[in-house]
């Protein structure tokens, strides 16, 4: 395990036999030092790994974290052991990494957002194509408590019992954080 | 009970994100989809809740704007050292040392401070540096006499021009390599920074004892370092041929 937290395990990535063929390959010749292995892994996953850490640390934070995760997995890859697919095991890598983060984050800045702050992230509808990047701003700047479930639970599928057990909080905490997190939310779809 | 589309009793608030996740049953589903079918505000809030677990589900993951791995590369290890222009290895391959990871210039603080301490000799200051006996180089160095002193910062100023000299030439003979912004802003600090140099040179000609001035000057110095050192490791991550 990534470090003292008790840990999640997240859904598997859909991965097909052929990619899971050259991730193989290629974790094992990253775990013996090739870089060029390593950074074809890298290429593979990069896109989920920031965009994790995108939601769930905002975009100041992202890139930083996403090579953290990378780095991470370079050296811990010999206790890789190919129970499950890498991108599986990387992105438990990921999440718990971001949740320590997180965690320090909060100590840091104790920040809460106030509805305001979601409400003036209102969609141009006459401009639907601006609508992802709305919501996506508004996961960024809900209160830390929420985002984190509503990232886990309802983009990574994660259930309230796992995300209990990772961010040490009960199911029914993890279940109120996320109804307060969607009620946040559907103002910027333009309800609520 | 329905009184014109309005269910009696509490609306049941959390228990919605549970009935659109579907993880009610039993009694509980009976009653949440009796209150929902009867509350035109209950059923409006779950639809509500269903679009935004729709559009959570249909968030496309993107790359990062910039690549990063660049930096992987570097804090692995696994940038190959740099090529050098002939020039460059010539004129003081003392101060460069290659490693794995790169290569780098290695001057030290201390080793700046007498630098910018010659500057201020070499500048036409007083003989500060040969009255003094608190150089931190000196100090190292066990206490030498002045001669050997200007001596010893006369070689740590050209140790530094060596260095800048080298890494504006691996900059320049890599110049395609970086992006015209990167250039610019680079350019932009670098300016920046010899202004800073040159202001410091011109105090230390009034008052070449001053620490402050000599410490500050110093500073700028090491600062065109690292600012051309960290240039030229962009260049050399952005290296992407076997490792």
């Amino acid at each position: 395990m990534e470090h003292s937290r008790p840990g999640v395990t997240p859904p598997s990535v859909p991965e097909s036999a052929r990619s899971r063929g050259g991730d193989a390959r290629d974790v094992a010749l990253a775990a013996a030092g090739d870089a060029d292995a390593f950074r074809r892994l890298y290429e593979a996953q990069v896109g989920r790994i920031h965009s994790l850490a995108r939601r769930m640390l905002g975009y100041d934070l992202a890139d930083e974290a996403t090579q953290d995760v990378f780095v991470r997995a370079w050296q811990k890859l010999g206790t890789f052991r190919g129970e499950s697919a890498f991108g599986t095991w990387l992105f438990r890598l990921a999440v718990n990494l971001m949740l320590t983060r997180r965690a320090q984050l909060a100590v840091k800045r104790g920040r809460e957002v106030v509805d305001d702050e979601l409400l003036g992230l209102q969609p141009d509808r006459s401009r639907p194509e601006t609508l992802g990047m709305d919501f996506e701003t508004a996961i960024g700047r809900l209160p830390e408590g929420a985002r984190q479930v509503f990232v886990l639970h309802d983009i990574e599928g994660y259930t309230h019992e796992e995300i209990a057990r990772a961010l040490g909080v009960t199911a029914g905490t993890s279940k109120a954080q996320l109804h307060r997190a969607r009620l946040l939310l559907r103002r910027v779809l333009g309800k609520g | 009970m329905n009184v014109g589309g309005f269910a009696t009793g509490p609306h049941p608030e959390l228990e919605l994100s549970a009935y659109v996740d579907g993880e009610l049953a039993g009694e509980a589903l009976a009653r949440i989809e009796a209150h929902v079918l009867a509350c035109d505000a209950c059923r409006a809030s779950v639809d509500d809740l269903r679009a935004v677990t729709t559009t959570a589900r249909a968030l496309v993951d993107a790359r990062p704007a910039t690549d990063l791995w660049p930096g992987i590369a570097r804090r692995i290890g696994a940038v190959p050292p740099l090529e050098f222009p002939q020039h460059a290895r010539r004129q003081a391959p003392a101060v460069m040392r290659i490693r794995r990871a790169g290569w780098r210039i290695s001057l030290s603080w201390p080793q700046l401070l007498a630098a910018a301490a010659c500057v201020a000799v070499l500048s036409g200051g007083a003989v500060w540096w040969g009255l003094t006996s608190q150089s931190a180089t000196i100090r190292e160095a066990g206490g030498l006499g002045g001669s050997v002193q200007a001596t010893a910062a006369d070689y740590e100023i050209q140790r530094y021009d060596s260095a800048v000299a080298d890494l504006q030439a691996v900059l320049d003979h890599n110049h395609d390599r970086l992006d015209p912004e990167t250039v610019r802003t680079v350019e932009s600090n670098l300016a920046i920074i010899d202004a800073a140099i040159a202001q410091a040179r011109r105090a230390l000609l009034a008052d070449p004892s001053n620490p402050y001035l000599n410490g500050h000057l110093a500073d700028q110095m090491k600062r065109k370092i690292r600012v051309l050192q960290q240039t030229a490791d962009a260049v050399t991550a952005d290296y992407t041929g076997p490792s």
